[in-house]
């Protein structure tokens, strides 16, 4: 894979920061964000290096923005994880092919716009009778490294749309797996938005005005606003979900494993050719039970040590857990039922999933109840390897006493498009 | 409460105004010829962008021969530009929305008189840009402003008729309630409403002489249609929601009740005299119907306006009926305007009323079935999405009337 989106994005980010160190306009909004830096004092150009010397946050920077056209994928899989996301599913009304090739046009171009840091239209018309085009709350945040991406679910390839000799054979609603608990309201959609970007009010305003632009043809389904990434990417220190511990230790990072498990090389359809599936899983934390659970079981639950998350069998963070190895009485270090052993592909024939989940909470429920869990989002090859996953994970996993599978959904994720092109163009040739 | 509300008060007094301006003499002419020759039609072609610096908009010629001229525009690769406006004297005359990369190239034609033009292209980094068309100005035949006053001037017409019947249907009620007989009492309230909530955008801004605008003791609208939701506790409870709370909650008919229905069709009369002095813009009509989408979506879906009949599907049916009147009355001047828009809202209304009819239950006073709270939890999103779907499209109604010539 020659295209690594990390590099495309630091490469983007310091062009933009230089051109408006220049002008004079980063000032104000590095100090905002960059207090950590102690910065403050230092000068517009020495702020610019600054900002970018080894220790700077990256996630800091309002200006850090993606390309959305022009890559072989789409942005928002192999980027690194933003701090914030904001996902949301939908149904289509359009019944006519045009229909649909209108809306994944008008999305794409305003999708390009939005990743620039641009709204989508007029804020405040010229014209006093005319409603604005672009809702407004985004002016000035700049592009926060926003990324949005597009999929495709199992329902758009359908007779309405002409589109069923095109449905990828892999593309099935997702089959029943053990312990599900999904709610209806919360499952499904025939498109997907993912909106991600380091500051929450971006990406929330992201999916609003795409719905919004679209409301004569969808009808939004269901939503989840996720915080404080649950995955990492591979620059970035492990960050923790919400049981305490360190999630994504292991997630996919090299080309090789991207080329194998995540992109389409040999799709059975053309057009997914460079494009993933993604599967969503809207799964709930029993958080107040998980939080009466002594030290020891939780960390026997998960395999790995809570501070650090090096696996129970030895070592550090990184250290490949050993599944075998037993202690003094004999017992498996790592049990065979705790979540990484299950998970992990050594037990699972290879399979490798790129998670990018983020943790979520709606409050409080019925019963007083911290509502809270994962929005668990991730990418492969075949939505198969989820659910040979899945089976497993859901049938013995010990955590399974603390969460519960609520919502579900799997999309068709197409490449990105060239300049001058729509995401999903392809499907209509 | 929607701005339209207030719009018609201030509109009563200025419409002679905004009419007369709006017949005034135009350089372009708008006019639809949906299948010109070819050889005999300007050709121009627009094309669409990105550049270095921001999205561009160019024209291949920037001068046409007066006479019939066909703009095609190709959106190649500018994502910050979604429609494009031939102006006239800044007015609106032609333009295409939704325009996109990777979309097939569109076109509209035009019938333009000599004069200087102006393309608009938002978002483009030259937003404005000159347009001439040389030759004699166009005649004026029939504007689209006398077509879109004559559907102003029929509208006023549906809202009058609709409070004289309001008057007999309060009428009825009246004599029910005289007479004692709750279930005749029901069905005349059933019957009633749907008269106010067709036309209640644009009677939402009267007072009644003697009273400041802040005093809900003199707002008609409020004597009316006032909603426990909306209690004002300095003014009390009136009009029909007082009677219905007694028909529905208490199940009785007293003294109160009567005295509610006296008074509801004394300020009925009231309002059947203050709407035969209405009359409406264009813009009136399009923003009236978006507001009685609006109070679809902030009482009816939310079952608060009939919160004791639970009928509010026979106020939503009829907020709905209302909206759609003034958009046919808009519709011979928008479709000239906009066709494709004018489609979209015709295809939406149509959605909303096909959903409405799966309502329908003969057997239930008002023709609907009762909105309950088990109803409103299984059905309310579909409802709310089917209107918002309307709403989009309508909102955009008012600009184009307003701009048209």
């Amino acid at each position: 894979m020659s295209e690594n989106s990390q590099s495309n994005a630091n490469h983007l980010s310091r062009r933009g920061l230089f051109a408006s160190a220049a002008s004079g306009l980063a000032v104000g909004a590095l100090a905002g964000v960059g207090g950590t830096l102690g910065a403050q004092a230092l000068g517009a150009q020495a702020l610019g290096f600054q900002a970018f010397g080894a220790q700077a946050d990256p996630d800091a920077d309002p200006l850090l923005s993606y390309p959305f056209y022009g890559g072989v994928h789409q942005a928002g899989i192999r980027t690194e994880p933003q701090r914030y996301c904001v996902y949301m599913t939908f149904d289509t009304s359009a019944d006519t092919a045009s229909e649909l090739q209108a809306l994944l046009a008008r999305w794409s171009a305003a999708i390009a716009q939005l990743m620039k840091g641009e709204p989508i239209g007029q804020v405040a018309p010229t014209r006093a009778n005319a409603v604005p085009a672009d809702t407004g709350e985004a002016l000035d945040l700049g592009p926060s490294g926003l990324t949005v991406t597009v999929g495709l679910g199992p329902g758009i390839f359908t007779e309405r749309f002409g589109l069923t000799h095109r449905k990828p054979a892999a593309l099935k609603v997702l089959p029943a797996l053990p312990s599900d608990q999904l709610d209806p309201a919360l499952t499904g959609g025939e498109l997907s938005l993912q909106a991600c970007a380091n500051d929450p009010q971006v990406a929330y305003h992201a999916i609003r005005d795409l719905a919004r632009m679209a409301r004569d043809t969808v009808t939004t389904r269901w939503t989840v606003m996720g915080f404080g990434r649950a995955s990492a990417g591979p620059h970035q220190k492990t960050p923790r979900n919400l049981m305490g511990f360190k999630d994504g230790t292991r997630n996919i990072a090299s080309d090789a494993e991207y080329a194998k498990h995540v992109w389409l090389n040999q799709p059975d359809q053309e057009w997914m050719r460079g494009g993933t599936y993604q599967v969503a899983r809207k799964i709930q934390m029993d958080i107040e039970i998980w939080d009466a659970d002594h030290i020891g079981d939780q960390q026997t639950v998960f395999g790995r040590t809570k501070l650090n998350g090096s696996p129970l069998s030895g070592g550090s963070e990184h250290t490949t857990p050993d599944f075998h190895a037993r202690n003094g009485s004999g017992d498996l270090r790592i049990s065979d039922t705790s979540h990484i052993a299950l998970a992990a592909h050594e037990n699972n024939g290879g399979i490798k999933i790129l998670r990018r989940s983020y943790n979520y909470t709606d409050g409080i429920n019925q019963f007083g109840q911290m509502d809270a869990g994962l929005m668990f989002i991730a990418y492969m090859n075949d939505p198969g390897s989820f659910v040979t996953l899945q089976k497993r994970l859901g049938a013995v996993d010990r955590l399974n006493e603390y969460i519960a599978h609520i919502g579900s959904a799997v999309f068709a994720v197409p490449p990105a498009p060239k300049v001058g092109h729509y995401i999903g163009e392809a499907l209509f040739g | 409460m929607p701005p339209s509300r207030f719009s018609i008060a201030i509109v009563a007094l200025s419409a002679a105004c905004a009419l007369a301006l709006a017949g005034c003499a135009s350089t372009g002419q708008a006019g639809d010829s949906a299948t010109p020759k070819a050889g005999t039609v300007a050709q121009v072609k627009v094309t669409l962008a990105a550049g270095g610096d921001g999205d561009t908009c160019s024209l291949d010629t920037t001068s046409v021969p007066a006479g019939p001229v066909t703009f095609t525009v190709k959106n190649e690769s500018a994502t910050g530009i979604t429609e494009i406006e031939l102006l006239s004297q800044q007015r609106i005359i032609g333009e295409k929305e939704n325009l996109a990369p990777g979309l097939k190239p569109v076109s509209f034609t035009l019938t333009l008189g000599g004069g200087t033009y102006q393309l608009s292209c938002p978002g483009a980094t030259k937003d404005l840009q000159k347009f001439t068309v040389t030759g004699k100005s166009a005649k004026a035949t029939g504007s689209i402003q006398s077509i879109l006053k004559e559907g102003t001037a029929g509208y006023a017409k549906y809202v009058t008729g609709d409070v004289n019947s309001m008057v007999t249907a309060v009428a009825n009620l009246k004599t029910a309630i005289d007479a004692g007989d709750l279930e005749q009492a029901k069905a005349e309230y059933a019957m009633a409403r749907p008269f106010y909530e067709r036309i209640e955008s644009d009677v939402a801004g009267f007072v009644l002489p003697g009273f400041t605008a802040t005093d809900n003791s003199g707002n008609l609208d409020y004597l009316i249609d006032m909603r426990q939701s909306n209690l004002d506790p300095a003014a009390g409870w009136h009009g029909f929601h007082a009677i219905e709370r007694d028909l529905y909650q208490a199940g009785a008919i007293t003294d109160t009740t009567k005295q509610y229905a006296a008074e509801l069709q004394t300020n009925v009369g009231k309002l059947d005299d203050l709407v035969k002095k209405l009359t409406y813009k264009p813009e009136d009509l399009a923003n009236g119907a978006a507001g009685l989408l609006e109070e679809v979506q902030s009482s009816k879906i939310k079952g608060e306006e009939e919160a004791f009949s639970h009928l509010d599907l026979v106020d939503f049916a009829a907020d709905i009926e209302g909206a759609q009147q003034a958009f046919a009355f808009l519709k011979p001047g928008l479709s000239t305007i906009d066709p494709s828009l004018t489609q979209q809202v015709t295809k939406q209304f149509g959605n909303v009323l096909s959903l409405l009819d799966s309502y329908k239950d003969s057997s239930v006073p008002g023709g609907y079935v009762l909105y309950t709270a088990e109803l409103r939890a299984s059905d309310a999103n579909k409802l709310s999405q089917a209107v918002q779907a309307l709403q989009d499209p309508l909102s955009k109604i008012a600009e184009k009337v307003a701009t048209a010539q």
